[in-house]
């Protein structure tokens, strides 16, 4: 006798009782699936946060007004206070830490259409007005033509490097470059084609225009917008050192008090990181929950759904008890079967957990995982649902004295 | 001189049923021989089922000693007493208690499978045990596929295939109308002129007179206990 041959009784007896076991099998599956899809779609989101979104490059940090993730209307109330970052504070500030890092400064405004001869983009076109540092800090490549240069910036020059989905809408198989597009009523010259960089969270990373913040300021932006600071360091050494620094210059720039927080959020990615933690966070400890309820109430149908099949199945166990199974393997033959019957439950909801969170992942635009640690987790859950739901039942029927047994009707 | 099989000295059997002592067995003292075969008779309440139980190591006296192969039974735990039916006593019931989802052939095999038996080891012995009884042609039959008769039969190889020093039946024509019964008495024939020792519990003169000892029961006592001067043979 051993565990082969008890799985092999388990899976008979499974399918002698089709609908009874499918009906326990679904409860552990739904529970199952809960923890297996928040997890995973949790991972993703995580995965997603820390590949993509936290994309500025090493040594760097950004400095803007609001913080990129808010979970709380009060603490918006808080932020919607401060003073935007404007064009002088930047110049300013670069001035006091150029010397030792790069700075870029971003503005942007969506929904924007661009032409160029008869053809024209959807309203979805993003317009960012940078300089010429961006490229570096954001980790952008020209492989076609050139980037933006300070001498762009400096001379307000009506150029534009333009991204891949808008060269495909606009040019198709031709060269843009040197090309004249217009967006709103000003003309812009294509002097770049920005890599290719595919999505994240459903956003497009090449459906946009890049020209000179100097311009961008001009016609494109509204006076009570901030700027977005990007500031990298020289090297990895001085990046603490920079990151007081930019502090120091910017609240005084800024006029904050000495008792006051500083009215400005520096994020770095793994600031960035954190702050998606906290709000997946949540989402991941309910659907934990959610399952953790789910299985348990599993856990009590399939207690109970075992002492009835321990009952129905009395003179069986009373002849194997006569035909000399010790107690041990009457006690292995039912938790074998229990176990058998939740890892069944816990693959189903497995499997259904990640094709859900895959399909949402992918609609959502998430790098999506294989989350080996929550199949693991749910696999480790079900192993000890079987174990711990069938000990009793399976203690039970070890127990019967097998003249009682064989004779029970 | 012949082995002793069973060594039953003295022993009383005392059931509590609610407030009330019921004496199922006073003092009985009985020794079987390997190669007997005997018949336990008596009326129901007299005894034999409990006197069954214990000589099937299902049960244990309240006093008295069993020996079983010159083994204490009254000494061993639950475990050991599973180890002693597996290896030692083959049971024929009346109402056949075959499993009713396994072929004929997992039936046979099921107290090798208790025993540790390697899976071919296995196969090849509830094979040769099946072909004994006559029913080679039905291994992956299941239960209800089968006649009453022939369910029997794989009852009794599933006793046989362990190669028991007993083989315990109790009421095994019980079940099965007159000329099914004698086929499964001629089979019993068989196996005790082959050498197995058999015992056969029954409430049928008729059943009992196949024996070649017939033991009665009255009241938890032995009544008689002698040689059957008109055996039966086929």
């Amino acid at each position: 006798m051993n565990i082969t041959e008890s799985v092999r009784m388990a899976i008979a007896s499974i399918f002698t009782h089709k609908l009874r076991s499918f009906l326990t099998l679904l409860s552990v599956a739904i529970g199952v699936f809960a923890i297996m899809g928040s997890g995973s779609l949790v991972s993703s989101v995580d995965e997603t946060v820390e590949t993509e979104m936290a994309n500025l490059g090493e040594n760097s940090f950004k400095i803007t007004r609001m913080p990129s993730v808010q979970t709380s209307r009060s603490s918006r109330r808080q932020y919607n206070k401060r003073e935007r970052i404007d064009y002088k504070q930047y110049t300013q500030l670069k001035k006091s830490i150029g010397d030792m890092a790069f700075v870029s400064v971003e503005s942007s405004q969506g929904s924007m259409i661009v032409k160029y001869l008869e053809f024209q983009t959807d309203p979805d076109v993003t317009l960012q007005g940078t300089n010429e540092v961006y490229f570096n800090i954001n980790d952008r490549d020209v492989p076609v033509g050139r980037a933006i240069t300070e001498a762009d910036v400096e001379f307000n020059r009506n150029v534009a490097v333009i991204g891949n989905d808008v060269k495909n809408k606009l040019f198709k198989l031709s060269n843009p470059i040197g090309k004249e597009i217009k967006i709103g009523n000003q003309s812009f010259e294509v002097i770049g084609l920005l890599d290719e960089k595919g999505a994240i969270l459903g956003q497009s990373q090449d459906n946009q225009v890049i020209i000179p913040i100097s311009k961008f300021n001009k016609y494109y932006s509204n006076w009570w917008e901030s700027l977005d600071v990007k500031v990298k360091a020289y090297n990895k050494e001085s990046f603490a050192y920079v990151l007081d620094e930019t502090i120091g210059a910017l609240r005084s720039l800024r006029g904050d008090k000495p008792w006051e927080d500083n009215s400005f959020e520096i994020e770095t990615n793994e600031s960035i990181t954190e702050q998606f933690s906290g709000l997946t966070g949540y989402l991941s400890y309910f659907g934990l929950l959610a399952g953790f309820f789910a299985l348990a109430a599993a856990g009590v149908g399939i207690t109970n759904i075992m002492l009835v099949a321990i009952k129905e199945r009395t003179r069986e166990i009373g002849l194997r008890k006569a035909l000399g199974a010790r107690r041990f393997w009457i006690t292995m033959q039912f938790l074998v079967e229990t176990m058998t019957i939740t890892l069944i439950g816990g693959l189903i909801g497995i499997i259904l957990g990640y094709l859900m969170s895959t399909i949402l992942g992918l609609a959502m635009g998430l790098t999506v995982t294989i989350p080996i640690n929550w199949i693991i987790i749910s696999l480790t859950v079900t192993t000890l649902l079987g174990l711990i739901s069938g000990l009793y039942p399976a203690y039970k029927a070890a127990g019967l004295d097998p003249i009682e047994a064989l004779r029970y009707e | 001189m012949p082995k002793t099989i069973i060594d039953i000295r003295n022993i009383s059997k005392v059931y509590k049923m609610g407030t009330q002592l019921v004496h199922a067995l006073r003092d009985v003292s009985v020794s079987i021989d390997e190669n007997e075969y005997v018949a336990l008779m008596g009326p129901s309440g007299s005894g034999k089922s409990t006197l069954m139980n214990i000589i099937g190591c299902l049960d244990t006296p309240s006093t008295g000693t069993y020996l079983f192969n010159g083994t204490n039974i009254n000494e061993l735990n639950d475990n050991e007493l599973a180890e002693i039916r597996n290896r030692e006593i083959g049971f024929v019931f009346q109402t056949f208690n075959l499993l009713p989802r396994a072929s004929a052939l997992k039936n046979i095999e099921l107290p090798l499978v208790y025993s540790g038996v390697k899976k071919y080891d296995r196969i090849d012995r509830a094979e040769a045990a099946l072909k004994s009884v006559g029913l080679e042609d039905r291994m992956e039959h299941k239960p209800n596929e089968l006649s009453g008769g022939q369910r029997q039969r794989v009852a009794i190889a599933r006793a046989l295939v362990t190669a028991p020093s007993i083989i315990l039946a109790d009421e095994p024509t019980g079940n099965l109308d007159t000329k099914t019964g004698n086929d499964i008495m001629k089979l019993f024939q068989n196996l005790w002129e082959s050498g197995n020792t058999i015992i056969v519990v029954t409430h049928e003169e008729e059943i009992a007179l196949h024996a070649k000892r017939i033991i009665r029961l009255r009241d938890g006592l032995v009544e008689t206990d002698e040689i059957n001067q008109n055996q039966v043979k086929f």
